[in-house]
């Protein structure tokens, strides 16, 4: 399932800004250095207030002791305070939730790995990079993100297969098209090869439960 | 080119095989009856199609006399109302471990797949699929138990509580920890399960307890996107040993144990139509009952009536199963004799020769009609008896054709 009418509330790329509170399943990505994601329940979206996001998830790469590390946590955002700003804030529509919610739980994969605390899997960044994928070959992570090239791709699991490529499975994509719009889709799997990925995180298990 | 062919002497070569075209004169819940109600029955099984769409809970009284077809019926609803959950209970059956074996005939009606959906949905109505951060499902089983009972304790009494503790742990085990759901399947399936395997589940019984058997029926019919119809067959056996004057030999006086007020049949009558009752308050589940005579049903209301009075606005008015009419056994000879051939995969006999009710005749089955009194099971019986006959004596077709024209 492609090419979904999604609700995309603001994209400043394209200059949309559609002013609401808004609930549901919201992933907003932001204009910085690691192109971290906000994952939310909630936006406000306001022309002369701005955005904000209450209790969200931010998840990304910070720079810790001259190295690069995959962090999960909670944000509250306001543009206004904040010095991080966003490129765009997608609704995405229930029957896509409802798709993802329905390829959770799936019977085919029972032994999936959790990890406790969010780590990097895979980050492309030649100065820094990360490459954990032949660590984990043949085996299943729960709750991977990764931006592939311009694209979000939020998925329940991800197995990396013989050749030491991503496998995702129940995935949520967003990104743009040839023409920069906004697009959301769902897809049961998605092969992808490694060259393309900018990063793999995998969330922990106890940073999702706070 | 084969320009002509005696059909007559194939089908009687057909028969010769040794195999007779009426089998049996019982029906059973077990064995499964293709033929379909004749024409005169149709109003009948329409209404009774009627009374359960319009009633989620309802108990239907059917009457009709000994070999009228009342359990062939039971299959009639099964294939008409497909899109229910047909169950046949025998009362004979059950006087152990009632609500276990409804259970597992539930199970063995409704298959793995759909019990799996039906467990899986009941998870997520308590909160599995609910979404942190607006993406991500983080709620353990734990959690699932927590609101699992505080959503739905109020709909069992105090004395199913530590069922439904058995049953939630039971169902999200199975939907939610992979590392046990193969026990929890087995759980789920009705297993017999030792004390070991029970505590690896952090569980105190099994199904075969009655009250955790009772309590999942409760859950997964109210849940099940289909209707659910438990028919219940001669439904008087209740009240018989109830009732019952029998003189009986007895190796000691029974009112030592069990006190002059009631005999041990008394009670264990009693316990199963309190059970039977409790079924009642499943919603979404009809009780169909098969009786011999309204005199019968007026016992039966005597004592449910005895036993809870609340219940006796839900039995309807009872319908009525009536013996064949005159054209019903010509219907009915037809279609099983196609039936049989069509089965037996045999070569196609013309029509025609069936619509002559060959190797019969329609004088010899107006007289079964009258010998049977228009009997379903008396009818067969004597269907079986001459078939018989045709197939093994050495007496040629029309001598039994004209022996059985003559009977009457």
């Amino acid at each position: 399932m492609s090419d979904i009418d999604s609700h995309i509330l603001y994209d400043s790329v394209n200059n949309v800004l559609i002013e609401g509170e808004f609930k549901g399943s919201i992933v907003s990505k932001c204009n910085d250095i690691s192109d971290s994601l906000i994952f939310s329940d909630n936006i406000k979206i306001s022309d002369t207030e701005g955005i904000s996001i209450s209790q969200g998830l931010r998840v990304g790469f910070e720079e810790v002791a001259n190295r690069r590390n995959a962090f999960s946590r909670k944000i509250d955002y306001d543009n206004n305070t904040q010095d991080i700003s966003i490129e765009y804030s997608i609704l995405l529509p229930e029957e896509v939730m409802q798709l993802y919610d329905e390829g959770q739980f799936s019977d085919t994969f029972p032994y999936t790995l959790n990890l406790l605390h969010t780590a990097g899997l895979y980050l492309r960044d030649p100065e820094n990079k990360i490459n954990h994928l032949d660590f984990f070959k043949g085996e299943i992570l729960k709750n991977p993100i990764s931006l592939i090239m311009n694209g979000i791709l939020v998925a329940d699991r991800v197995v990396i297969d013989h050749r030491g490529d991503p496998v995702f499975y129940d995935c949520l994509i967003v990104g743009r098209d040839q023409d920069g719009n906004l697009k959301v889709s769902y897809e049961p799997l998605t092969n992808v090869d490694d060259k393309v990925v900018e990063y793999i995180i995998i969330l922990g298990n106890e940073e999702l439960r706070i | 080119m084969l320009i002509y062919e005696n059909f007559k002497a194939k089908l009687l070569n057909i028969l010769k095989f040794g195999i007779n075209p009426f089998k049996k004169f019982v029906s059973t819940g077990e064995l499964k009856e293709d033929l379909g109600l004749m024409k005169s029955r149709k109003d009948l099984l329409s209404t009774i199609m009627e009374i359960i769409e319009d009633n989620e809970n309802c108990i239907l009284p059917i009457i009709g006399d000994v070999g009228t077809g009342k359990t062939h019926l039971y299959w009639a609803l099964k294939n008409r109302m497909y899109y229910h959950n047909t169950i046949y209970l025998s009362l004979d059956e059950v006087y152990k471990r009632f609500f276990y074996t409804i259970y597992s005939e539930f199970i063995e009606v409704i298959g793995l797949d759909p019990l799996k959906n039906n467990v899986n949905q009941l998870v997520n109505d308590w909160g599995a699929l609910e979404r942190k951060f607006g993406f991500f499902h983080v709620a353990g089983p734990e959690k699932i138990k927590v609101n699992a009972l505080q959503l739905i304790e109020d709909k069992f009494d105090d004395n199913e509580k530590v069922a439904l503790h058995d049953v939630i742990t039971g169902i999200t085990t199975h939907q939610l920890d992979p590392y046990k759901k193969i026990e929890a399947e087995r759980w789920l399936l009705g297993e017999i399960m030792d004390i070991k395997e029970l505590a690896h589940l952090n569980m105190m019984h099994d199904l075969t307890k009655n009250r955790n058997a009772y309590v999942m029926l409760k859950l997964l019919i109210e849940n099940s996107k289909l209707g659910t119809i438990i028919f219940i067959d001669d439904f008087e056996n209740i009240i018989k040993s109830y009732t019952s004057t029998e003189d009986k030999e007895e190796v000691f006086d029974p009112s030592w144990l069990y006190g002059k007020e009631e005999s041990p049949d008394e009670i264990l009558s009693l316990k199963v139509l309190r059970r039977v009752l409790k079924l009642q308050k499943i919603n979404g589940l009809r009780l169909l009952i098969t009786l011999k005579s309204e005199a019968s049903l007026d016992e039966v209301k005597k004592i449910i009536s005895k036993v809870d009075e609340n219940i006796i606005p839900y039995i309807k008015s009872p319908l009525f199963l009536s013996e064949f009419l005159e054209s019903d056994i010509y219907e009915f000879y037809i279609k099983n004799m196609e039936n049989f051939l069509e089965n037996g995969n045999f070569t196609k006999i013309p029509d025609e020769l069936l619509e002559d009710y060959f190797p019969l005749t329609q004088e010899i089955l107006e007289n079964i009609y009258i010998m049977a009194k228009g009997n379903p099971r008396e009818i067969l019986k004597i269907l079986i008896k001459i078939f018989n006959e045709i197939i093994f004596s050495n007496r040629s077709l029309s001598e039994i054709q004209e022996k059985y024209k003559k009977l009457n």
